[in-house]
């Protein structure tokens, strides 16, 4: 076992061979506990279970919701409530059975998550969170106002379940009715975040602007987490209204949705078997405490397990953010004995010595050299007062490399950023392909057959160098949340994704890093994982903003050449580059930005020759490198 | 009219709380983009501290400063233990620790001193009649003595050097840095403020509005969805959140239903985060990307 | 790596069988013994309760935890019933009905007790009902509302029926002359369908309903409600609440300086209503159960022994007097343990006894069950009583 080389732990958008068996482990490790649990508790211990179960459907949507979308609900109880009322109401007052009731209960739910989540998925963070306890809130009062739901009293009178002429009237039957429900929903957790879903929400946490700029819709997937997050409480609500045989407004309260929350973070958020473990320590530990607490403290009445409660949530969330799942892993780790990490050395980037010219990544339909592809008319971006870029205007064609240079401030990054969507320009417009793509999001501008890299790098940290690029193959594979979960459909798609990904990372000579997490990298490496990344999309144009900036000279060769290759391929590349030299030696025109207005337009030659760029370059500090290279190449 | 006057002074006493507790919010925000889940809490055991002390047989002038004080070093106690020992602070590990400390706070005060509601005896008690609307002597006592904490809070933000480092801090960390202001002692002071403030707001509720150890969560909420209305980042935002909210919901308590009271205070909250996230009273920010 | 996962698998299996073989011999054990119509005899009789301990309802669900202690306690001194040990098992339902629920769930699963009581509330009350209902467990609320035993088989209740309650108050309202009626009422369980009752039982009298408020049972602010109420200009208003709601919302009454006569519930039997309404409450009117007025009672009363002896013992071991809650508790306490004497443990045989009860003398009153009328109280049970100088005190004219 020892000198095995190990890699890190697994996570979420980690996608070597050992994560998937990771999470596998970790859910057949709480399966097999699950089971037994009934065979060797008591039966309190098993009423406590019972309750431990139901929690941890609602708290496993929020670990998916957290871990996945990297979003904060304070409100998952709210969900809970509506599943578990929809249910009431069916069952009680139009007699439906059980089942087809509760199928019926979930859709409802996730309708009115989808309804919810639209407007306040636009907001993020602290806002998101506190929109979201709000909306719990809400629920509570709704239901509390309205005599259908029968008031503060809520409904009762909602039956154990039967089926086949058997009733789940004990905890144990309860439980073991429960167990199914609960594997069959970490099963399908566990697909989908082993999906293309999962992977993108992933890259979506790391680096919104990188995901989108791969084509991931991030809004559209946060909803669609969202709403799943939601069908999960509710089929939580639904078993705890029939286990209760009543329900009433308390049921969307907030220390619900709290109680929720911790046993998602207990767990380890983004683990998907770590909320069913969080559900059963925060359920024992309520149980246990409420017990311990008054023999401790004589006279102590009441909810006092609450203290235990906070005392948890903080200490974890200092010392072991990760959860129990952190805890797990790292025995683990330490059982399977530490081997070195693979070469860390600074490598140099060594591609097979190739002519410049011989073509890479060329594929059919793409269009021919020379098809004009990008076209940019009077794009305009003012900052209050500040015009950043004025009027700028740049076609460019398949086939060729474009670089925009200038000086520092002179707006290159904040034309990219309008060109790729990131930004929205105050006035001008942007076609790729034939789409009107500016202002909308840079997903759209993938779509469209065009990517970007980023000066400061944008690396999804989480995931390994195959895991980047594989996000990048985001358009080129197709299957959706449904098919990841029932994972067939999805999983031949997956091999032929990561073969493909295996193998660009191969051309670039990243083959040995794949399983690698990019956050390990070197700097250089860093950058050509964004490259392949970008890559990955198969793109008809390239966007890429200052690619040679922190790379040791050989590598700039190299990636000179790389590009040169690309543009024989049929790609067209834009690039900003404040390496002058290097950008005269490798383009086919050159477009020069000074204080937002373009100044130059043309071949190096010409551009070289400008005296309008010479005064540009010469007018800043004359230490400037960039200044001197200009001066330098315009006089030979 | 005298209907719409009671309501109306009603709504800004209460109004005038959540204004306090909004502030707390506001302080710790500004330095270090928490939002302190524990801001209710606070008022609430500065409520319960100062009902025991009064019970012990201290003055009740004493009994204030004393829940004041030690509701002030608490909040201190907090940002040492929870907060500063935080080296990445994210919006999940923010919430989530905070919300630690306000329910174990909670749970602490049930235990110490046990389920029951009970009022702080009132600064001045009893009240009088002007035009058909009733009012407390105590209700004047919140109006006045949340306006002077507010201005004084308004004033140190605005006029001191202390105050305008803090500032400093909140919208250029770097260049506070730069100037030698130090971020953890910056944070330090807020939570500061924020217990102070907050433990005022409490002592001052709690002879009208009473205070048990529940009391926090409904307070905090409040205090929150007020601080959100003035944008999160605006001492003066704040304050016209708080009344703002007081008297909406006295107001829909008043003349459509009682019950739709909390409903109103989220629905306001969400239509804001959503349509102006800068708050209503808050210039409008250009989005960031 | 593999091989010790399949060692531990098999070990996990191996175990997991012959627990399950354990398992399986342990509850033949338990069906045998619960399934079977006859009780076992052995083993400490489990009297289980469910109370507001903390919540909204917590000044009733404190108090009544305390008596029934004081109870158990002597009981226990007493050597138990029959030589059996009588364990009794709180739980704190936190004031909600899912609490409730939960906690009914426990005891009636886990604890296996023969005999519940509680809620303090109607609402948690309501919640437990169907559980005793469907495992065929006796049970006594200790709350007021009356669909708590509308047509139940398995459960009971000791608190005053708040029919007989408006019964009382219209008599009152009656005799005073007053027709209209402005109500405040609890938005829970206490307070549903008491405008509907009013008016139902004031038809008679000509007496209505004309303006209903609500408010949450932890509300802190009544403004609002009141002024409506003020508005409404009926000739009396109720405030139906629990303190420290129902206290809160008097003070804001008299605050607002309303001249119009207030009534009370019967929910506001405690010390902590005197103490949150303060001067607010003087001259209110309310029908509580005699308890709170035991000293001024005339010694002829058939209740007024019990009621001294346990205010003395209930004084003695807690520093202050009982409440009319701790009188509820008292009395589902004595009718359990009653029951419990004379059939032992089989839930049938409870409840048919429980059922028959007839001229029991409690603290609430004189309990007379029928299968129609699981709640066993007449208005007679309540006196008119007011507030003079913070003490309760009998109104003199007692309408009857």
């Amino acid at each position: 076992m020892a000198g095995r080389p190990v890699r890190r732990l697994p996570r979420i958008g980690a996608h070597s061979r050992r994560s998937r068996r990771g999470d596998v482990i970790g859910i057949a490790v709480v399966a097999l506990l699950m089971l037994a649990l009934p065979l060797i508790a008591s039966s309190s211990v098993i009423n406590v279970g019972v309750y431990a179960l139901i929690y941890a459907l609602a708290a496993l949507g929020l670990s998916l919701l957290m871990g996945l979308a990297g979003q904060v609900s304070l409100g998952q109880a709210g969900f809970f409530a509506i599943g578990a009322y929809t249910q009431a109401v069916l069952v009680t007052k139009y007699e439906w059975s059980g089942l087809p009731a509760s199928v019926l209960a979930v859709a409802v739910t996730m309708l009115a998550a989808l309804l919810v989540g639209l407007p306040l998925l636009r907001l993020r963070g602290h806002y998101l969170a506190l929109a979201t306890l709000g909306f719990g809130v809400i629920v509570t009062v709704l239901a509390t106002e309205s005599d259908f739901l029968g008031a503060t009293s809520g409904i009762y009178g909602i039956t154990k379940p039967e089926m086949n002429g058997r009733t789940y009237n004990s905890p144990t039957e309860y439980y073991l009715l429960l167990v199914p429900v609960v594997l069959l929903g970490l099963w399908l957790a566990r697909n989908i975040v082993e999906s293309r879903i999962g992977r993108a929400l992933g890259a979506v946490n790391d680096s919104e602007v990188a995901a989108e700029s791969l084509g991931v819709d991030a809004f559209r997937l946060r909803v669609q987490v969202f709403v799943l997050s939601a069908a999960y409480a509710s089929v939580a609500g639904t078993a705890f209204a029939h286990w209760l045989g009543v329900i009433n407004p308390n049921a969307a309260n907030f220390p619900l949705s709290v109680k929720f929350l911790l046993m998602a973070v207990l767990g380890g958020v983004g683990s998907v078997y770590g909320a069913v473990v969080g559900a059963f320590a925060v359920e024992g530990l309520d149980d246990g405490l409420r017990r311990l607490i008054p023999e401790l403290l004589p006279g102590a009445v009441g909810e006092v397990q609450l203290i235990g409660f906070g005392i948890l949530l903080t200490t974890i969330m200092i010392f072991l953010p990760g959860g129990l799942h952190q805890l797990w892993t790292g025995a683990r780790r330490r059982m399977a004995g530490s081997a070195p990490e693979p070469g860390d050395d600074e490598e140099e980037i060594h591609l097979e010595p190739v002519a410049d010219d011989v073509p890479l990544l060329a594929r059919e339909g793409r269009p021919a050299a020379g098809t004009p592809l990008l076209e940019v008319r009077g794009l305009t971006k003012r900052f209050g007062g500040v015009t950043a870029v004025d009027d700028f205007d740049l076609t460019v064609s398949a086939g060729e490399i474009v670089a925009l240079i200038g000086p520092n401030g002179a707006g290159k990054t904040t034309a990219f950023n309008m060109i790729s969507g990131a930004v929205t320009p105050t006035a001008g417009e942007v076609t790729m392909a034939g789409t009107r793509v500016e202002g909308r999001k840079p997903h759209v501008f993938a779509r469209a057959g065009a990517t970007r890299t980023f000066q400061n790098l944008q690396i999804f940290t989480s995931a390994t160098v195959l895991g980047n690029v594989m996000v990048g193959r985001h358009l080129r594979s197709r299957s959706g949340m449904l098919g990841a979960a029932l994972v067939l459909p999805a999983r031949r798609e997956e091999r032929a994704v990561e073969e493909s990904a295996r193998e660009l990372l191969d051309l670039l000579g990243l083959g040995e890093d794949a399983d690698r997490l990019a956050a390990d990298l070197p700097f250089g490496r860093q950058r050509l994982v964004e490259i392949a990344r970008a890559l990955a999309l198969d793109p008809d144009l390239l966007l890429l903003d200052e690619p040679m900036a922190g790379l040791s000279g050989t590598e700039r060769r190299e990636l000179a050449r790389l590009l040169r290759r690309l543009r024989a391929g049929g790609m067209a590349i834009v690039l900003v580059e404040h390496d002058v030299e290097a950008v005269l030696a490798l383009a086919d025109r050159v477009a020069v930005l000074e204080d937002g207005v373009r100044i130059a337009l043309g071949t190096p030659d010409e551009v070289r020759h400008d005296p309008a760029v010479v005064a540009a370059y010469l007018g800043v500090e004359p230490e400037d490198g960039a200044a001197a290279a200009v001066a330098e190449a315009g006089a030979p | 009219m005298t209907d719409l006057l009671q309501l109306l002074f009603a709504g800004l006493s209460q109004g005038a709380v959540y204004a306090l507790v909004a502030i707390g919010f506001v302080a710790i925000f500004t330095v270090s983009g928490v939002i302190n889940l524990a801001q209710g809490e606070f008022a609430a055991l500065a409520g319960l501290v100062a009902i025991s002390a009064v019970g012990s047989g201290l003055p009740l002038l004493a009994a204030v400063v004393l829940a004041v004080v030690s509701v002030a070093l608490v909040a201190v106690i907090m940002e040492r233990l929870v907060i500063f020992p935080v080296k990445r602070m994210t919006t999940l590990v923010s919430l989530i620790l905070t919300l630690g400390v306000s329910t174990g706070l909670k749970a602490l005060m049930l235990l110490v001193y046990g389920p029951n509601a009970e009022g702080l005896t009132p600064l001045t008690p009893g009240g009088f009649s002007v035009a058909g609307v009733s009012i407390r002597y105590q209700e004047l006592w919140i109006l006045l003595i949340a306006g002077i904490v507010s201005l004084a809070v308004y004033w140190f933000y605005e006029r001191t050097l202390a105050g305008k480092s803090l500032r400093a801090c909140a919208e250029q960390p770097v260049a506070a840095r730069l100037v030698g202001i130090s971020l953890t002692k910056a944070s330090l002071i807020s939570f500061l403020i924020a217990g102070t403030v907050g433990a005022i707001a409490g002592v001052l509720a709690s002879p009208i509005f009473f205070t048990s150890w529940e009391s926090g969560l409904t307070l905090g909420l409040k205090g929150f969805v007020a601080a959100t209305l003035g944008g999160l980042i605006s001492v003066r935002g704040a304050v016209l959140g708080g009344l703002l909210l007081g008297v909406l919901e006295t107001l829909t308590a008043g003349y459509i239903s009682t019950g739709l009271r909390d409903a109103v205070a989220f629905l306001l909250l969400i239509i804001v985060l959503v349509a102006r996230p800068a708050g209503i009273f808050g210039r409008s920010a250009e989005a960031r990307v | 790596m593999g091989r010790r996962t399949a060692t531990t698998r098999t070990a996990a299996l191996l175990a997991a069988m012959t627990l399950s073989l354990a398992a399986c011999a342990e509850s033949d054990d338990g069906g045998g013994g619960g399934g079977g119509g006859s009780a076992e005899e052995t083993g400490p009789i489990k009297i289980g309760a469910v109370l507001d301990i903390t919540g909204a309802g917590a000044s009733l669900g404190v108090p009544e935890r305390q008596a029934l202690e004081l109870l158990a306690g002597q009981l226990e001194e007493e050597g138990g019933i029959d030589g059996r040990e009588v364990e009794l098992i709180i739980e704190d339902n936190q004031s909600t009905e899912d609490g409730a629920a939960k906690a009914m769930n426990k005891l009636v699963n886990e604890d296996e007790v023969d005999i519940v009581l509680g809620a303090s509330r109607t609402g948690p009350s309501l919640a437990m009902r169907p559980i005793a209902e469907s495992t065929e467990t006796p049970m006594i609320s200790l709350a007021a509302n009356q669909a708590i035993v509308e047509g139940s088989e398995w459960v009971f209740k000791t608190a005053q029926n708040d029919r007989v309650v408006i019964e009382r108050m219209i008599d009152y309202m009656a005799e005073q002359g007053w027709s209209t009626i402005g109500l405040a009422r609890d938005a829970s369980g206490f307070g549903e369908g008491v405008a509907e009752m009013f008016d139902e039982i004031g038809a008679e009298q000509g007496i209505s309903v004309v303006a209903t408020e609500k408010f949450a049972p932890d509300a802190t602010d009544f403004t609002a409600q009141m002024v409506n109420l003020r508005n409404a200009g009926a000739d009396v208003n109720v405030i139906w609440g629990i303190p420290p709601a129902a206290g809160l919302a008097q003070r804001a009454y008299d605050q607002l300086g309303i001249e119009t006569p207030v009534m009370q519930s019967h929910g506001i039997g405690n010390q902590v209503f005197l103490d949150t309404a303060g001067d607010a409450a003087e001259g209110m009117v309310a029908p509580l159960g005699r308890l709170v007025v035991a000293e001024q009672l005339p010694d002829d009363d058939p209740q007024k022994e019990i009621i001294t002896t346990f205010i003395d013992d209930y004084t003695a071991e807690f520093g202050a007097g009982p409440s009319t809650f701790s009188g509820h508790a008292y009395d589902a306490w004595q009718l359990a343990v009653d029951a419990l004497r004379e059939e032992g443990t089989d839930p049938q045989a409870i409840r048919d006894h429980l059922e028959s009860v007839t001229d029991f003398t409690g603290i609430s009153g004189v309990f007379t069950m029928t299968p129609e009328d699981h709640a066993g109280l007449s208005k007679e049970a309540l006196a008119l009583v007011t507030v003079e100088n913070g003490q309760w005190q009998l109104v003199p004219d007692q309408g009857d």
